[in-house]
């Protein structure tokens, strides 16, 4: 149980208590261009540093957490409730 | 129409008693164990739930954000578990999992002791106080546990998993038995 991430509502947890989805992309509208749509399902950056991702606490509280990470050092910057990152998003 | 009938049993009826001075395994009755699940932006549910199980003497534990089993080691009548949906309603809704999940007691000097073998919660009592309940893998299998005294804890567990967690454990507390 190497690396260990926050869940803002558990605590520290080992990874494998997790399901790790990919990149916290902003979602378009729904009638947006289809370039555009098709970006957000296909295309991926690959970054070397910090990342924004979905993680699901799959084996613990079962929510789904964005976890700002760095990929070079696992050092994980900020970890919160996906459901309040879209909260606080709408509202800005 | 088929011969097959399935024999009701409890899910750990068939497995032998683990004990010693320093550790003790023991299968809870299989009573009732309710999931409320409450609706988005709730608040105080926990003060709501507790004055609905006070009376009858059920035990509410935490699951995650909005979510609690009420536990009970009696079976609830159908009648009383139809009034208790009903009063949670609209606030919250219950599920009845009194079949669906198993409850294992584990107790004992060495009981925290085992159960790190297989969680990497911290079960030190100063960060997992008596009723605190936590989410967690034990192994390979998902498993609500929380500490019902200074050296007791109760795991949930569904009811597919209740064998194999039964013989994990078995085997965690070898040393110790």
């Amino acid at each position: 149980m190497a690396s260990l991430v926050p869940c803002p509502h558990c605590g520290q947890r080992p990874k494998e208590e997790f399901t790790i989805k990919g990149a916290a992309l902003a979602r378009p509208a729904a009638d947006a261009d289809a370039v555009d749509w098709f970006d957000y399902v296909y295309l991926r950056d690959n970054p070397r540093g910090a990342y924004e991702e979905y993680w699901h606490h799959t084996s613990g509280c079962r929510r789904w957490i964005v976890v700002t990470r760095d990929t070079v050092t696992h050092e994980v910057a900020a970890s919160r409730d996906a459901a309040d990152r879209a909260r606080s998003e709408a509202r800005t | 129409m088929s011969e097959f009938r399935p024999t009701l049993r409890p899910a750990l009826a068939t497995k032998q008693a683990v004990a010693s001075a320093a550790l003790k395994l023991s299968p809870l009755p299989e009573g009732t164990i309710v999931h409320v699940l409450a609706r988005p932006g709730e608040q105080d549910v926990v003060s709501f739930l507790g004055s609905l199980a006070k009376p009858a003497a059920h035990a509410v534990r935490p699951v995650s954000p909005g979510q609690w089993f009420i536990v009970h080691e009696e079976p609830m009548p159908h009648k009383e578990m139809k009034s208790l949906f009903a009063a949670l309603e609209p606030r919250a809704t219950g599920v009845d999992q009194s079949h669906g999940r198993v409850r294992i007691r584990i107790e004992g000097k060495m009981a925290s002791r085992a159960l790190s073998k297989g969680t990497a919660v911290d079960l030190d009592p100063s960060a997992f106080p008596v009723g605190q309940s936590a989410v967690t893998l034990i192994g390979h299998i998902a498993a609500h546990v929380t500490r019902v005294g200074p050296e007791a804890f109760e795991i949930i567990v569904l009811r597919g998993f209740a064998e194999s967690l039964w013989d994990d454990l078995a085997r965690m507390s070898l040393e110790f038995t």
